[in-house]
């Protein structure tokens, strides 16, 4: 694999990219629910259509204006987005109704803007993108399928720039229903997620957008290698990693930094104990202390590499393990989302 | 090297019939399966007409060998899966095989009948009726029962999912990442979508009437409809005998209304325009398009500028089998890629059914006699939906 990003623009619990203080500050907070910090988007959307977007149209759109901006590039040539949840404010509003109004005297609004297709459809509409547009719906590795595509249309197609994003927006019965399943835990705090277990992680949300390309350009960040697997045995997961690290022909040691996407959650802590061992002469950074906890979590990741590579500084409320800084040339993320896990190989 | 993506094999449920041959003897007897819902429990029972699989989750879930507590969407799925994929499950053990399936209501069935509950009690009891809400949770289903892992996907793009599912299929075969993948995509009838497409008052009261110039909207469908596709090399692993190839695929998007169709069809022209340009073919080697045709005022009439276009006038046969099944939203792009391999397969031409009157915005008309005896080398199938997405697939007679 080789894709070149050019550009990243995330909208999330810790802000956007945008902002010249993002990730400047530690956050502090004491909840069980991590909302996205919205921008102002009268930047990138005019007054009248914002009113009728949900938030995670909003979040999707904002998103891809930073990273259209960033890689100075206003109408992408194609789209691929990922989204595990789809626009859920949008669908309950309409279920809430269609059950209380007993299927009578319904407006078709949030119909209209509750499938799946939206944000991508609604960037195609106002960018006036005629290429091709997918949307991946499968779970906790919705946007590695997202990347996956961007790999097969940017082979068919090497000259294009293709916009690839993750997104998902929390509503109260979402993470009502994810608590009760298990996925986020009531009673969270920074300090909780990033350095003590228990079952279960912290609700997030948001948007991770990215311009993608086959060509390289000066500063862009390459992601040479994706694999992703479903596990529920935590013994397997070492195995996979040393596998990809093969594949990827690299060592132990060239790896200078491990972006970790250790949510907290005590059943996959084993998984995290042998992988922070095992790169613990890399630096390892935590994410979802800042991001929370969603299928599409990812996508704040690899906006926090691009972040990172970008300033040439790992966040000091982010560090886990306790390796001396070194210039950053190989990373790794990984990633779990309940059973869904992925390992990338970015360079910069 | 690219290596080509050939149809074996077909699995397709919809509410002519339960597997291929049934559906095939359906549309060659003009099946009337469009009326009142026996299971689909609405106020609108007795107004709006939709094409229901006749079978109850129960049936459903005996014909699949599956669990009848799944998410009827899955329970489609599964049956038609497993006729497609179940002959050669044990030939393509060895063989990295993946499942790319599509759905745009995930499990809103079980969610709509608990949800009121679940709001006003907050009762965690509802919750098991919950779990497979998300598309892609019905996709895991269905692959973990099957076996299929080396790769599994979920895509929604509203009705032109499964034809987005299948291009993916041919991709990855061709791109010599996989060997086998099962492609389509499955979809129920709910009270949500029911309601939904109500509201945007495009559902016929009546049998809808594609094509024709007093058309008043579509007929809601559901089912499942899938292609079991293999590498030539695969193919001569499990002994499979290639039908068709998925000889060329676009999607592209009409950039122009969240849920209408701009009136020309710009989007239509490009997915169409784009998916012959690949598989290197010239519209007039197009033996038969099966429409997309929902039976809306809008969409036929930019498919049908759209086609006037592309095909300067010499249009081949075509016709919407969506006059049959519905529109079956998701599963759209499955099962009439199912129709189109039956249609090359046995060289015939489905009808039109119900057409009478000439549109007045286009000059030709759609095939309204079921054809035999014909040699079919290449398909057009085409899918559109909300969120401007438009795909075409082209399915080509193997060796043609």
């Amino acid at each position: 694999m080789n894709i070149y990003i050019k550009g990243a623009g995330v909208i999330s619990a810790a802000g956007n990219n945008s902002d010249p203080s993002f990730l400047a500050e530690a956050p502090g907070y004491d909840t069980h629910r991590l909302n996205a910090k919205e921008p102002d988007y009268t930047a990138y959307i005019q007054p009248m259509q914002l009113r009728r977007m949900s938030k995670a149209v909003r979040m999707g759109i904002g998103a891809s204006k930073i990273a259209g901006q960033q890689a100075g590039i206003e109408k992408p040539d194609a789209l691929s987005i990922g989204t595990a949840m789809g626009c859920l404010q949008d669908t309950e509003v309409f279920l809430s109704k269609m059950i209380d109004q007993q299927e009578q005297m319904l407006t078709p609004t949030a119909f209209i803007q509750s499938t799946h297709n939206t944000v991508g459809g609604q960037i195609a509409l106002l960018a006036g993108c005629y290429g091709h547009n997918l949307t991946y719906v499968h779970r906790g590795h919705s946007f590695e399928h997202a990347i996956i595509n961007a790999q097969l249309y940017l082979h068919a197609h090497p000259h294009h720039q293709m916009l690839v994003g993750g997104i998902d927006e929390l509503v109260d019965s979402s993470v009502k229903v994810l608590t009760a399943t298990g996925v986020y835990r009531e009673g969270n705090s920074t300090e909780g997620i990033l350095h003590t277990a228990g079952k279960g992680s912290i609700a997030g949300e948001g948007a991770g957008f990215f311009i993608a390309s086959a060509q390289p350009a000066p500063g862009a960040l390459r992601i040479k290698g994706l694999q992703i697997f479903t596990t529920k045995d935590a013994a397997l997961v070492s195995e996979k990693m040393n596998g990809f690290l093969a594949q990827q022909q690299l060592q132990q040691d060239d790896i200078d930094l491990l972006i970790s996407g250790w949510n907290g959650d005590s059943r996959t802590k084993p998984v995290y104990d042998v992988l922070h061992q095992q790169f613990s002469a890399s630096v390892i950074a935590g994410f979802k202390h800042l991001s929370g906890e969603y299928a599409t979590a990812s996508s704040f990741g690899l906006a926090m590499a691009a972040h990172i590579a970008g300033t040439g500084m790992v966040p000091g409320f982010c560090r886990l393990g306790s390796a001396p800084a070194r210039p950053i040339r190989n990373i790794i993320l990984f990633n779990n989302y309940m059973h869904y896990f992925s390992m990338w190989h970015i360079c910069t | 090297m690219r290596h080509k993506a050939y149809i074996v094999n077909t699995g397709v449920i919809t509410a002519i019939g339960n597997n291929t041959q049934q559906c095939k003897e359906g549309l060659a007897s003009g099946k009337n399966a469009i009326g009142k819902p026996r299971f689909l429990q609405t106020h609108w029972q007795n107004e709006i007409p939709v094409a229901e699989v006749p079978l109850s989750n129960d049936e459903l879930a005996a014909l699949a060998g599956v669990s009848s507590g799944w998410p009827r969407t899955a329970l489609l799925s599964a049956v038609a899966v497993k006729e497609a994929w179940q002959p050669y499950r044990e030939s393509a053990q060895e063989l990295r095989c993946g499942f790319f399936s599509a759905n745009t209501v995930g499990g809103m069935d079980l969610t709509e009948n608990v949800y009121k509950d679940f709001k006003e009690t907050g009762t965690l009891s509802d919750i098991p009726s919950m779990v497979s809400h998300e598309c892609g949770a019905i996709t895991e289903l269905v692959a973990g029962h099957f076996g299929i892992h080396d790769f599994v996907t979920t895509i929604s793009t509203a009705c032109s999912s499964s034809a987005n599912s299948i291009m993916m299929a041919a991709q990855m075969i061709e791109a010599g990442m996989l060997d086998v993948a099962v492609a389509g995509g499955a979809d129920c009838l709910s009270r949500f979508t029911l309601n939904g497409f109500n509201t945007l008052m495009i559902l016929d009261r009546q049998q809808c009437q594609p094509f024709d110039n007093n058309r008043r909207g579509l007929n809601l469908g559901e089912g499942a409809g899938y292609v079991l596709m293999m590498s030539e090399k695969a193919a001569g692993q499990c002994n499979a005998t290639p039908i068709c190839s998925v000889s060329g695929y676009a999607n592209a998007n009409d950039a122009y209304h969240q849920t209408a169709s701009s009136p020309d069809g710009i989007g239509n022209k490009l997915a169409m325009q784009q998916a012959m340009a690949q598989a290197g073919i010239t519209p007039a080697e197009v033996s038969y398009i099966n429409l997309h045709g929902t039976g809306t005022a809008n969409n036929d009439s930019s498919e049908g500028k759209a086609i006037e276009s592309v095909f300067a006038g010499q249009v081949p046969p075509a016709s919407s089998t969506k006059s049959f099944t519905g529109h079956t939203l998701g599963a759209s792009g499955g099962v009439e890629a199912v129709f189109s391999t039956i249609a090359i397969a046995d060289g015939i031409l489905f009808p039109n059914m119900r057409w009478q009157t000439q549109m007045e915005d286009i000059s030709w008309k759609p095939v309204t006699e079921m054809r035999t005896g014909l040699d079919i080398r290449h398909v057009l199938s085409n899918s559109f939906g909300f969120g401007g997405n438009c795909s075409s697939l082209v399915f080509s007679k193997f060796n043609a």
